[in-house]
């Protein structure tokens, strides 16, 4: 299992992480390695009946329909590095929208 | 301890050990803050509890008012959480003193606390070697006599593996005995929160007070909290299951010696000790190399500059903002695990691996359910195939970083619980031995580890 | 515009429905409209470190209702997962939804299609998800604004099939969807609040071919009023370009209303992979059969099994029997009227033209008591009042209340039905138009209801029509 510079710069894209083009080789390099060794889990024959287990209760438990939140011992203002007039800021998502491809 | 007095001076005196701890950079709270803390905490602690004035370090994963919880992360400097894990509530009602936030491998991604943005935790016998991780800082704190007991957390042995690297006693509850509310998700369908300590009766009496129900985690399990057993006489009537696949013929024959003194001393004590099979083992770190990433790609991308923690440039519009954020706020490692998570997640893939590595996790809890339905009670092994390796040793090769989890991984898989405890030295470094528990039978476990503690001989070469 | 004839139009809608709860789908949080931005969080809707999300019970009953109102087949175990995408209103980065196994699958709405007469709407699935927050692009000049609020609200989203063949018909189910979600109160179905939002799937094909063509998903259709415009702006764009020999590009656009017209998404939206894998912080949902059936017994008639029992019951024709059953308080206070023992198609008339109108004009809907309409219903009946007399009476009821019949006594008008009155006016009438007897004598007989204008004018409408007109057919013929 080999993965190309372009596969780990798609990826990288998909998970909104700068990759380094110093960076690139060796994470290829690794990614490829690791991906290798993880794939030996195919020599077991696909076993289409085997049900997934999923560790924890059996059944998702209901909260009631009650207004009660959990208390924060600070508001958003306090933890955000951009706030204003009860607003979180981010830059402008219009550039954002004519960005890449 | 149930006099004020008495809480005061063993805060006083914790900061004092925690300032000596110092050197292995295993506290992450700087020391006048903590004595501060601590002093508070000593005079608002309630003399009832059952840990009244008793100090436990916390992992920085989970949250606490008291300190920053930044996870080992650069993306999470300086945070402070708004609230506080249902663990450390459940402690402080306790009448615990939560005694600053412990060092570890960013977001838990290690197994060697080298991986913090914060500096790598020193081994405390050796300052050459790493103390395991990704607990490092808990299992380096309790094993420098710092404090008596650790918070940590589990995703892949993250308890056990520091606690046998530095010599002291870890556990791995069951999943969804102790409620995940507030430990940072790593990978959610594995991460328990666990507790290292000096001794079995030290860790289990924190798992006690930390375990049962929450209505904040829909994975905890509606059950009261875990009784601790009385330290039996013998183990008779235990039936031990040795499984061959966790003894190869590699494996370095100082451990083998280790783990063989163990069972024969279990024996002695009455247990009987039959051979078993798990034929899944060999799968279980790819699998987990699948999974956990897998997880851990989707729980880590809240970190993107926009609500909290820190910004890294990118003001020229938002995906600048998450890429300069996330690029240069996660380590390497954190780098990888994302990426190697969304690859196996994205469209093409996800048959090939997230949905073949579920159908391999079914199989390993088959394998553990197997054993058990045929008479096993509790299985011995080795916790790690090495003591502590030194520091850089693995740090370029991350897949001979996965392999030190070759043993611990399975019970997180299969979510059951393990202990860990020391069971010799090797070349002066120490060895763990673990037992994995059947689901939810914990007061077993400690058990046999209460028995096997009081025989073996720990700090003696194996 | 309509499709030229050659091109028949393919249209599937995906909608989002807000279910009626006080708190959010996964945390404490109120729910509600219009609270100042970013007070209705917490750890879990803020995404913050450590935070897990905690079921909503009522949310699932309410998508449950939802769906077996649908006719959907409700599964017993159906699985949340995670939708991955980044965006700056969605804090976790991923959006708690069903994807491999959603709650319900396999259920069907009738409507009334302007085409094609009663039509079957496919309901592919139906599963729980939460909302996003809400980003405010032009409140700073440099800045997108987020509000978290929103974030965690309950949603179900109903997908059909590619079943619609016209932007008409799109509409005309989008409303029988909102009257079957309104009846079983599972929603407030209002798109000015964003309680209910459409996404459309659009492809045109020549007539007679069964294969479809590359669809296009229009986004941001957020009033009743645009969802044909949307639609019909997205299939003439179609067509158009077909017709000029071009190719429809699979892409996601954008309805701008003001304009009435669509434009492209960002690219990267289009080509999104959203990652789904199930959600480990959710275990299954387990849907015990007892549960399902209690929910089924807590559904209310639904419009169209109530318009059947109402053509059935009460002789009334289908038109307005649909009516009557458009709004369930409506069907229910027709009901009431009869109940209360009014006729059953004079109570329909009322309620159809006096009620709705007077609930059209005043916000606190039915204002007339149920008792208080048959009454008046039974005045008119009994020829105490004339249909005239009643509707003031009716107005004056609705606005300040009161027996209809003490009504009509202190306004004076209660009918005189006393022979020798009515004979008195009729008398007086004929004395003072004697060219119109004359004319009438001589064959002129439509001049009776003028006669009878007359007579109501100098009684003051209190005379009893129905006599009045006996009497004057009495004596214009002596």
């Amino acid at each position: 299992m080999s993965v190309t510079h372009d596969e780990v710069l798609k990826i990288a894209r998909l998970a909104e992480l700068d990759v380094s083009e110093e960076a690139l080789p060796l994470l290829a390099e690794q990614m490829s390695r690791i991906l290798e060794y993880v794939a030996q889990i195919n020599a077991v024959p696909a076993s289409e009946g085997v049900k997934p287990f999923v560790p924890g209760p059996d059944a998702l438990r209901f909260r009631a329909d009650e207004v009660k939140p959990i208390p924060l011992a600070f508001g958003p203002e306090a933890l955000a590095p951009a706030f204003k007039d009860g607003f979180f800021l981010v830059p402008k998502l219009g550039a954002f929208e004519g960005a890449d491809s | 301890m149930s006099d004020p007095s008495e809480a005061l001076a063993s805060a006083k005196a914790t900061a004092d050990r925690l300032v000596k701890a110092k050197r292995l950079n295993a506290c992450l709270t700087p020391v006048g803050e903590l004595r501060k803390a601590l002093v508070t905490q000593a005079q608002a602690a309630h003399p009832s509890g059952v840990l009244y004035g008793m100090p436990v370090a916390v992992k920085d994963n989970i949250c606490t008012l008291e300190f920053t919880t930044t996870c080992g992360s650069k993306i999470l400097e300086s945070y402070r959480s708004p609230y506080e894990a249902t663990a450390v509530a459940k402690l402080k009602a306790a009448g615990a003193l939560i005694a600053g936030k412990t060092n570890c491998d960013e977001f838990a991604m290690g197994s060697s606390t080298e991986h913090s943005a914060y500096g790598r935790t020193l081994h405390p016998f050796d300052k050459t070697r790493v103390p395991g991780g990704s607990s490092g800082g808990s299992a380096a704190l309790v094993a420098a006599g710092a404090v008596p007991a650790a918070l940590g957390s589990e995703t892949g042995g993250s308890v056990r593996q520091p606690a046998s690297l530095c010599g002291v006693v870890g556990i791995k509850p069951t999943y969804g005995r102790v409620s995940r509310w507030g430990l940072v998700a790593f990978g959610s369908s594995l991460d328990q929160i666990g507790v290292l300590g000096r001794s079995v009766h030290d860790a289990a009496r924190v798992l006690s007070v930390i375990s049962g129900r929450d209505p904040k985690d829909s994975t905890c399990e509606e059950r009261d909290p875990l009784r601790l057993p009385n330290v039996p006489e013998s183990l008779q009537g235990f039936v031990i299951g040795i499984p061959r696949e966790y003894f190869p013929a590699d494996l370095d024959p100082a451990v083998r010696r280790a783990c063989d003194r163990a069972v024969r001393l279990c024996k002695e004590l009455g247990a009987a000790v039959r051979e078993v099979a798990l034929p899944h083992t060999a799968y279980a770190v790819p699998t987990y190399y699948i999974l956990a990433p897998a997880e851990a790609s989707s729980n880590l991308a809240r970190y993107d500059g926009a609500r909290y923690g820190p910004r890294f440039d990118g003001s020229a519009d938002v995906r600048a903002l998450y890429r300069t954020t996330r690029g240069e706020g996660f380590g390497p490692e954190v780098r990888r695990r994302i990426l190697l998570g969304t690859y196996v997640l994205s469209s093409g893939y996800y048959d090939a691996y997230y949905r073949k590595a579920q159908q391999m996790r079914a199989l390993i809890a088959q394998d553990f359910r197997n054993a058990f339905d045929r008479g096993v009670d509790l299985l011995f092994t080795p916790t790690t195939p090495s003591p502590a390796f030194k520091a850089g040793e693995k740090l370029d090769d991350p897949v001979a970083m996965y392999l030190s989890d070759i043993f611990t991984v399975t019970a997180n898989l299969a979510g059951l619980p393990a202990i860990s405890l020391p069971i010799g030295r090797v070349k002066g470094l120490p060895l763990g031995g673990q037992f994995i528990g059947q689901a939810f039978l914990e007061d077993e476990m400690l058990e046999a580890a209460y028995a096997l503690e009081r025989v073996v001989p720990a700090t003696e070469e194996a | 515009m309509a499709a030229p004839a050659s091109w028949e139009t393919v249209i599937g809608l995906e909608t989002h429905v807000q279910l009626r709860t006080a708190s959010k789908m996964f945390c404490g949080c109120s729910a509600a409209f219009g609270a100042p931005p970013n007070t209705n969080v917490c750890p879990v809707c803020l995404g913050l470190p450590g935070a897990l999300p905690m079921a909503n019970g009522l949310a699932l009953q309410l998508a449950v209702r939802a769906a077996l109102a649908l006719g959907c087949t409700v599964h017993s175990r159906s699985v949340f997962a995670r939708k991955n995408y980044f965006y700056p209103d969605l804090p976790k980065g991923y959006q708690i939804s069903q994807f491999e196994q959603p709650l319900a699958t396999e259920g069907s709405l009738s409507y009334l299609s302007p085409d094609r007469g009663i039509a079957t709407a496919t309901i592919q699935r139906l599963h729980v998800e939460e909302d996003a927050g809400k980003s405010l692009h032009d409140r700073f000049p440099k800045h997108t604004a987020i509000d978290l609020n929103r974030c965690g609200v309950p949603l179900v989203e109903i997908v059909t099939g590619p079943d619609f063949r016209s932007p008409q018909e799109a509409r005309a189910y989008l409303l029988t969807l909102k009257q079957v979600l309104e009846y079983a109160a599972v929603s407030d179905c209002d798109m000015e609040k964003g309680s209910l939002r459409v996404d459309a799937n659009v492809s045109v094909r020549r007539v007679g071919r069964p294969e479809l063509g590359t669809k296009t998903e229009v986004k941001n259709i957020n009033s009743f009023a645009y969802v044909e415009k949307a639609l019909t702006v997205e299939h003439d764009r179609q067509i158009a370009l077909l017709e000029g020999g071009g190719t429809v590009e699979q892409q996601t656009l954008l309805y701008d209303a003001k304009t009435n017209s669509v434009r492209p998404q960002r690219a990267k939206e289009a080509s999104h992979d959203y990652r789904y894998f199930p959600d480990p912080d959710l275990p299954p949902l387990v849907l015990r059969e007892e549960f399902i059936a209690e929910q089924q017994a807590l559904l209310p008639e639904l419009p169209a099994k109530k318009r059947e029992r109402f053509v059935e019951k009460y002789a009334l024709s289908v038109t307005d029997a649909a009516v009557l059953t458009a709004d369930r308080s409506v069907a229910d206070y027709y009901e009431a009227v009869v109940h209360a023992g009014a006729d059953a198609k004079a109570a329909a008339n009322w309620v159809m033209t006096e009620v709705l109108a007077d609930a059209k004009d005043h916000a606190d809907g039915l204002r007339v008591p149920a008792g208080a309409l048959a009454n008046l219903i039974g005045l008119v009946r009994g020829g105490t009042l004339s249909h005239q007399a009643a509707k003031r009476v009716f107005g004056e009821v609705a606005d300040h209340g009161g027996e209809p019949r003490n009504v009509a006594e202190a306004l004076g008008l209660i009918q005189v039905a006393d022979t020798g009155v009515v004979t008195g006016w009729v008398s007086e009438v004929l004395v003072s138009h004697p060219t119109e007897v004359a004319r009438y004598r001589s064959g002129e007989t439509k001049l009776l209801q003028f006669f009878l204008g007359q007579v109501m004018k100098l009684s003051r409408g209190k005379a009893d029509p129905k006599l009045a007109q006996r009497v004057l057919e009495e004596k214009l013929v002596a």
